[in-house]
């Protein structure tokens, strides 16, 4: 049993075998640091599949759940190797008025088993509950969906409460939803727009690395 | 034998007796164990006191009974006027309207060709085009006008629906606010509040949170229909895979759950006040993530929804002449025809969203043409043929005998303009003569009737009256609803 055993299981999406074989090669002396690494490689392989539209949902759900469950076992072993990564922190919810929210839904569960922490605030969120939220959390990214051109105005609302604060630069701000797009993103200020959920946390992470 | 069994009529039933009760049982099972989430306070204390039991989180469970009287308590025939006084349709038994839906955010641009987003003009161009076509018994704004002030925008569509058209309007709203502005339009142009209770010229359209869910916002817009009297359609647009069960029966167990807990309380509200209902089901796209309109299972839940509204007697409302093509194109063809044809073997009694594209967000005028004329087609067949006497024929061949020929005897001619249907615009022209007047494909013959119905249709006009009335309206609204925030 190997670690790439480990990577076929989380791939298949088998979270039992996957935790199992987890722990017993932890406890056999399996290096935490260079397990995780081979399975954000082994999710990215995933997420590729998936934008490439060679495999459906469900299974990048189930292999998501698989490295979750993975993850858990890893977490006071990376503590002690010091190794615990995230890409960023973001809170995410459907805005106020709104109750679309599959697209969010989808949006959040990319955003986790690529590496981010997510926060999901839900839907029909009030723009002021974003950005306390977010201090709370010390997020780096605030993520609205809007799937209604009659709801788009609270994703500029989000901004403009942001300034008020004089804490604009502290936050990233994603948007997304069907009506929205590159020119809304433009006119309101936000930091980024993205097109579908696949997008997402690539470009994230990459306006997160550009930032710093 | 007498006149029925001497017409032959096609239509489609999918479901037996056996599995109309076994659904309906497993749906009664849903309100009674799973229930639904009711989030306006005043509803569940409105259920409550009709013997529902309400648990924490405001889940409300529902007895059979009580469901069973409200399909009773229900009418199983509405009515509409058009904004002339003139009835237009009855929705009832296995009568069948088409017409548009509602809100889509992009329109191809009739001058350039291209996509855009929609602007207050196209829901006047789709209107217009639709009171021209003869096949559209109802229509809908088509576009969002994302030109209007953002509280506007359903006032600004209906408003400009009247003026372009005389049909009756199937409409939403954001909120209690923008709902009453519109009806007090309706009302002008009806004369009146009552004239428009004996004569409704409008459909609202609500819509519950699936999975099992009465959002606030959706309740205030069902109990202002209730009270006033104004035809509502209240029915939940599930997504198999998403917010249903991939299971087609799972789904239609949940969306029949939902839907008859609106009927539940619409009916408590305002006994026998007018609803139609029913479900949708689109699919939700595992690899694409789309929510997919023109797929064979949305049908299916169709068929089976039309048999179980049947079954209850109320009118059901149907989604047919959509397609996820993103442009005029076969795919749109098909998906188009398919699902009008299967609407109307249903018997769906009023079935929108006629001429969508692109899973619910693309409007192009020239696809209401189109589906029109597909409409047409499909009316024809699901008229049938009589057996009779006369058009069985047996003296008329015996006439003509062996060798002769039919297409000069006086039957022929009493007979072709009713038994064979004559297309506006598909192509019968011989190959010689279809090459000759420039190969043109079904999607440009469209084209140039769409253009030629923007050029010259004029649309029974408003008097002046009515009119400013409605413009003091509309003005008034601007100011009302300046900071309004609608309840979700
Ligand atoms: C399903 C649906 C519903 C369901 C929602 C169920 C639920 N639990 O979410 C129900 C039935 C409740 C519903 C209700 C209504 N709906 Co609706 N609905 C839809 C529909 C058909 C699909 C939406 C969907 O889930 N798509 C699939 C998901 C996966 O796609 P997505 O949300 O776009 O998300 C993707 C990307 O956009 C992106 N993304 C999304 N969010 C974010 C956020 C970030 C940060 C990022 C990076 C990316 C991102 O990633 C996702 C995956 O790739 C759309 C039409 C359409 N095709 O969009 C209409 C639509 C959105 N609805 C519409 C309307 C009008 C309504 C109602 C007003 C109808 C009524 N008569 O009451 C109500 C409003 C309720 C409310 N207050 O919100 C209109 C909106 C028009 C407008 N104003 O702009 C649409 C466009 C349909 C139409 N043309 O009529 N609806």
């Amino acid at each position: 049993m190997s670690l790439e055993q480990l990577s076929k299981f989380v791939e298949d999406g088998e979270s039992d075998s996957a935790r199992e074989l987890a722990e017993t090669l932890l406890v056999n002396g399996a290096n935490p640091i260079e397990m995780i690494e081979m399975l954000t490689r082994t999710m990215a392989h995933v997420g590729e599949l998936f934008a490439k539209l060679d495999i459906f949902l469900p299974e990048i759900m189930m292999a998501g759940d698989a490295l979750g469950g993975v993850v858990k076992v890893l977490g006071p072993y990376l503590e002690k190797a010091g190794g615990r990564q995230c890409k960023g922190k973001v809170v995410i919810g459907v805005v106020k008025g709104d109750l679309h929210e599959i697209g969010k839904n989808i949006v959040k569960l990319l955003l986790e088993t690529s590496g981010f922490v997510v926060k999901d605030l839900g839907y029909d969120v009030d723009p002021l509950t974003f950005v306390k939220e977010a201090e709370t959390m010390g997020a780096d990214f605030i993520a609205s969906s809007s799937l209604m051109t009659t709801t788009m105005p609270r994703q500029k609302e989000i901004i403009e409460i942001l300034k008020d604060k004089g804490i604009r630069d502290k936050f990233k701000v994603v948007i997304g939803g069907a009506p929205t797009s590159q020119l809304w993103a433009d006119k309101i200020g936000a930091d980024l727009y993205c097109y579908d959920a696949k997008s997402a946390p690539e470009r994230m992470v990459s306006i997160l690395e550009t930032s710093h | 034998m007498n006149k029925e069994t001497l017409q032959c009529k096609p239509a489609y039933r999918l479901l037996t007796l056996d599995q109309i009760n076994r659904l309906h049982g497993a749906t009664l099972e849903l309100l009674e164990t799973a229930g639904v989430r009711v989030l306006y306070p005043e509803a569940v204390d409105m259920l409550a006191a009709a013997g529902c039991r309400v648990k924490s989180d405001n889940i409300v469970l529902i007895p059979g009974d009580l469901v069973e009287a409200c399909i009773q308590s229900a009418p199983s025939s509405i009515t509409l006027y058009n904004r002339l006084g003139n009835e237009a349709m009855c929705l009832e038994g296995r009568r069948t309207y088409f017409g548009m839906g509602t809100d889509l955010i992009q329109t191809y641009d009739m001058e350039s060709g291209r996509m855009r987003p929609s602007r207050l003009c196209d829901v006047a161009n789709a209107a217009r085009v639709a009171d021209a076509l003869p096949d559209i018994d109802f229509i809908g704004s088509y576009a969002l006008p994302c030109d209007s002030p953002a509280n506007l925008m359903y006032i600004d569509s209906f408003k400009t629906e009247l003026e372009n058209s005389v049909k009756p309007i199937f409409y939403t709203a954001a909120g209690s606010q923008d709902i009453r502005v519109i009806y007090e339009m309706a009302a002008a142009v009806m004369g009146g509040k009552d004239m428009l209770r004996k004569k409704p010229i409008l459909i609202h359209y609500a819509e519950p949170l699936s999975p099992l869910t009465h959002s606030t916002g959706a309740i205030q817009k069902l109990f202002f229909c209730a009270d006033n009297g104004i035809p509502v359609n209240y029915t939940p647009g599930m997504m198999s895979g998403a917010t249903a069960p991939v299971t087609l029966a799972g789904a239609i167990a949940l969306g029949n759950a939902e839907a008859l807990s609106g009927i539940v309380l619409h009916q408590l509200r305002a006994k026998g006040a007018p609803i139609i209902s029913g479900f949708g089901m689109s699919t939700f796209d595992m690899k694409t993530s789309a929510c997919v309109y023109g797929c064979p299972e949305y049908r299916l839940a169709l068929s089976a929804c039309a048999d179980l509204f049947h079954f209850y007697q109320i009118p059901m409302w149907g989604t047919a002449g959509v397609t996820d093509a993103h442009c005029i194109d076969p795919q749109a063809s098909m998906e188009w025809t398919a699902s009008l044809m299967t609407a109307a073997l249903d018997g769906a009694n009023l079935v929108h969203d006629v001429g969508y594209l692109g899973q619910g967000l693309v409007g192009h005028p020239a696809a209401l043409v189109m589906c029109s004329e597909i409409i047409s087609y499909v009316r024809r067949m699901v008229r049938g043929f009589e057996i009779d006497t006369e058009h069985l024929a047996l003296d008329v061949i015996h006439d003509v005998g062996p060798q002769g020929d039919f297409i000069s005897t006086n039957h022929t001619f009493d007979f072709f303009r009713k038994e064979h249907w004559q297309p506006h615009l598909c192509n019968r022209r011989i190959l010689d003569n279809w090459q000759a007047a420039g190969e043109k494909t079904w999607a440009d013959t469209a084209l140039e009737k769409t253009r030629e119905i923007l050029a010259d249709h004029r649309p029974i006009p408003l008097s002046s009256d009515v009119l400013s009335s409605l413009n003091a309206l509309r003005q008034q609204a601007e100011t009302d609803l300046k900071h309004t925030r609608f309840e979700s």
